[in-house]
């Protein structure tokens, strides 16, 4: 067994090794240097990278990242929950459809998704002239370019990151289990906490950690969404990567960025 | 137990918020007016699809991309989960979540530079082997947790009792434990499938010559406004690819 | 992993041994800046074959090129990436006995600031940055950048989602120049634009593009091309030059020191100065060409056209954004993200 659990694991370690934990060095490397005139990187060797981190308008920034990745991971899981378990619960010859049914929006391209988002939520927008022309309101509605639209589009963006992993372990439960409890006079809340919730609890907390930590990184949302008014962790280690050339920053904030999320992970077993 | 009446209504109205931005886009990919404004029925889209070939050909690099990079992304991760299940390894485990983690420009950039160093020795060029290589590389962790989320609520004693009976362990494996936890590598699949073809960070800094996809393609289009007809392509691909699901359903029954 | 990467690299290499037999071409450019046959006519004149990608912003250029080993020929860099590309080594000195046609720019693109003899790169295509509004439904006509901080524009502004121009209409608007790398004149500068976010509805760039077609937003920093397509979709827009310095950008087709193609690159680029090739881009991408034979070419109208084509005076308050020193570069990204962040 543990001859064909290496074997198992080879080619994993293999693919990490290369696409990994080698990138991985190059990016410590990268931190510890200085930066280049033009982007990339120079000597000397310097702490200084680590030492600009200090400062409480990163911190800030990275606050407010934690706290929108985490409202949003909260939203995914209230929303994403139910609809796990409607496809679940479905026919069984129809859950595979009801799953690509989650996942198939995300095989356009994102640009043109979260341009169709905007034009749904401007101000001369679908959702703003339809309340208007049904006379719910009089002005229109600001509806983009803030911190709601951003977290909308997040939730909506990582949905199925939350909704696959959920999906895949309350498929496991029986459903002659919940019935059983019921026969036997279980309310069904207790048949909930009982049955459902143990078996539900790997799913969750694998869906909340892919939308979590893609949350935190996301760069992208922030900017077309909510109109670049604001900035997450993830913009600023873009913008060291673009527009700053500041390779070796970025490449500290990022190190740095990934040891808090798993300092903040740690308590979840690996 | 199957599914009432308010969990079937919350899911319809779950499935219009996850499909309204398709419809949106879809019936632009109609509208006479290249801006976001409606301006009466057309197919000029539809037809310049045909008339551009880089926007062909990163289509078909993106459906390859994403076709090879989930088959072996989903194969090697669901052994890794497994292996992981069996008796967990904390360091290879941990990698994969901090590969999650890193903000895809970090990785992309460091991919570059790993390739670009080592390509100098080895003779080779970015291609379409590094885009793949990249993709395996970030879908494993997804594969990984999506699979070991089904693999926890398997029941051990199933496939130790295969073993009394006299199977060999990949025999366990192979004909109890896949086929218990097919659901979740099915998901695994989509989701690496999903990630793979969307993808634009990592992919424009590792591909070469030869290797646009589509996401380059729409997102260098950006600095100037994204086309209608990228609308149009994404329809068409929604579409066909909408037609095999439904094709291997009926199949399957 | 060596023995992966051998095998998926196979066909790649047999592709490559079956393409070898035509002549090759890797031209690499901002998505979306090309005519429509540009690439096919030349392919069938020079009988060969071009492979044509795009990318969408300097750094994902640099990033790629810098090293050294990335396949491509010719590639288009905004005129302050093309002075550091040369001294990081990665472009090739141009042969001006290959290239005849450069004669056909206008006097102004042969001696430009950034290149005084065009050694290193050929202007490709140019642009403006202004104010777009809306004649129709915005008060007033903008005069200067000033008229961005009107409390009137609040929250049917946008400015630009870039460092460059937003520091650099706050700078032109305290009188100081657009490219100012004073320290002192860009906190200064920042100061104003904390001032002017809560008026701001959004940074964004193209964007802006489908928004003032709609009506959303009334008046905003774009660039002349992205004003140009507004105005085509809504007649209502029109652009102006401030009566303060303003950006103008130039993209430049360079070729790369690891070309082994030269020959043909500067085929290449000479044929993009050919006044009908140069003429049909402009007109395809809606924006100015350099080439004043291809301008001559163009219908009146064109050439009257001031978004793009704006006259020589004004023109001459423009300012062409060159390298900041790395140290101003970092103290702006600070400075901008203390803006977002507040």
């Amino acid at each position: 067994m543990h001859r064909l659990r290496a074997w198992f694991l080879a080619p994993a370690r293999l693919v990490n090794l290369v696409c990994f934990v080698l990138p991985l060095c190059i990016v410590l490397a990268y931190s510890l240097l200085s930066r280049g005139v033009y982007g990339g990187v120079e000597l000397p060797w310097t702490f200084d990278n680590y030492r600009r981190l200090f400062d409480p308008l990163y911190a800030g920034i990275f606050l407010r990242s934690l706290w929108i990745a985490g409202l949003s991971t909260a939203l995914c899981l209230v929303l994403g929950s139910p609809l796990a378990w409607f496809t679940a619960r479905a026919d069984r010859k129809r859950r595979n459809l009801y799953l690509n049914l989650v996942m198939i929006p995300f095989w356009t391209s994102f640009l043109v998704r979260t341009y169709a988002w905007m034009f749904l939520l401007r101000d001369t927008g679908l959702i703003n002239t339809a309340l208007m022309s049904v006379g719910l309101i009089s002005e229109p509605l600001p509806l983009l370019y803030n911190n709601g639209a951003v977290m909308l589009g997040l939730v909506y963006g990582y949905l199925p990151f939350l909704v696959l992993p959920l999906y895949t372990s309350l498929e496991k439960i029986d459903p002659s289990m919940l019935e059983a409890a019921s026969d036997l006079g279980a309310k069904p809340s207790t048949a909930f906490w009982t049955v459902v919730v143990p078996m539900a609890k790997p799913g969750m907390r694998a869906g909340s950690i892919l939308v979590f930590i893609s949350c935190i990184g996301t760069y992208l949302t922030p900017d077309l969404l909510g109109g670049s008014k604001t900035i997450m962790i993830g913009n600023v280690v873009q913008n060291q990567f673009t527009a700053a050339r500041d390779w070796p920053f970025g490449a500290a904030c990022s190190l740095v960025l990934m040891g808090l999320v798993m300092l903040f992970l740690r308590s979840d077993e690996l | 137990m199957r599914n009432g009446k308010w969990i079937s209504a919350y899911a319809a109205g779950a499935y219009l918020f996850l499909h309204l931005p398709l419809l949106v886009l879809a019936v632009f990919s109609f509208n006479a007016s290249k801006f976001t404004v409606w301006e009466g029925f057309s197919l000029q889209w539809y037809g310049q699809i045909f008339e551009n070939s880089q926007l062909l050909e990163s289509t078909w690099n993106s459906l390859l991309i994403a076709l090879a990079s989930t088959m072996l992304a989903t194969s090697i991760g669901t052994l890794c989960a497994y292996g992981i299940w069996k008796r967990k390894a904390p360091v290879l485990s941990g990698s994969l979540y901090l590969s999650l983690v890193t903000p895809e420009i970090v990785t992309g950039i460091s991919l570059l530079a790993l390739f670009q160093w080592s390509f100098r020795f080895l003779g080779l060029q970015l291609g379409m082997h590094t885009v793949i290589l990249a993709h395996v590389a970030f879908c494993l962790a997804y594969v990984v947790i999506t699979v070991l989320a089904r693999l926890r609520t398997f029941d051990a004693a199933l496939e130790e009792a295969a073993l009394d009976l006299g199977a060999t362990p990949w025999q366990a494996f192979r004909l109890v434990t896949l086929p218990a936890i097919l659901p979740g590598v099915i998901a695994a699949a989509l989701l690496a499938f999903t990630v793979s073809i969307d993808d634009y960070v990592i992919t424009s800094l590792v591909a070469g010559v030869d290797s646009e996809t589509l996401p380059m393609v729409v997102y260098q289009m950006a600095r100037r406004g994204v086309s209608p007809v990228v609308n149009a392509i994404s329809t068409l691909i929604v579409l066909g690819l909408g037609v095999l699901i439904l094709i291997s359903e009926r199949l399957q029954r | 992993m060596n023995r992966r990467l051998f095998l998926l690299s196979v066909p790649g290499a047999l592709a490559g041994c079956m393409r070898s037999r035509t002549k090759r071409l890797n031209v690499m450019n901002w998505g979306d800046y090309i005519g429509a046959t540009t690439i096919r006519d030349f392919e069938r004149e020079f009988q060969v074959k071009v492979r044509y990608g795009t990318y969408d912003n300097n750094e994902e250029l640099f990033g790629k090129v810098m090293g050294g080993n990335s396949g491509w020929d010719v590639v288009f860099p905004t005129q302050n990436r093309v002075d550091p590309m040369r001294q990081l080594g990665l472009l090739a000195p141009l042969d001006h006995t290959r290239l005849p046609s450069l004669n056909n720019l206008f006097p102004r693109f042969q001696k430009p600031l950034w290149d005084s003899s065009l050694d290193w790169c050929v202007p490709y295509m140019w642009t403006t940055s202004g104010i777009a509004y809306n004649a129709r439904l915005y008060h007033a006509a903008p005069e200067s950048w000033k008229d961005l901080w009107d409390e009137r524009a609040r929250g049917k502004l946008t400015m630009l989602d870039d460092v460059d121009d937003v520091f650099g209409a706050a700078l032109a608007k305290l009188g100081y120049p657009y490219n100012s790398a004073n320290p002192d004149h860009l906190r200064h500068a920042q100061r104003e634009i904390v001032a002017q976010k809560p008026l701001v509805r959004a940074y964004i760039s193209t964007e802006a593009r489908d928004q003032m077609v709609a009506g959303d937003v009334l008046i905003a920093q774009t660039f002349a091309t992205t004003a140009q397509l507004a105005i085509d979709g809504n007649a209502d827009v029109v652009y102006r030059h401030p009566k303060d310095p303003f950006a103008v950008y130039c993209d430049c087709g360079v070729i790369l020191r690891e070309s082994t193609r030269t020959e043909l690159a500067h085929e290449f680029l000479n044929y993009t100065l050919r006044p009908d090739v140069s003429a049909g881009i402009a007109q395809t991408i809606r924006t100015a060409t350099p080439n004043q034979k291809a301008f001559e070419l163009l219908s009146a109208t064109a050439r009257a056209n001031a978004t793009l084509y704006p006259p020589a005076e004004v023109l001459d308050r423009a300012e062409w954004p060159l390298p900041l020193p790395p140290e101003i570069v970092r103290l702006r990204d600070r400075l901008w993200t203390e803006v977002k962040a507040g």
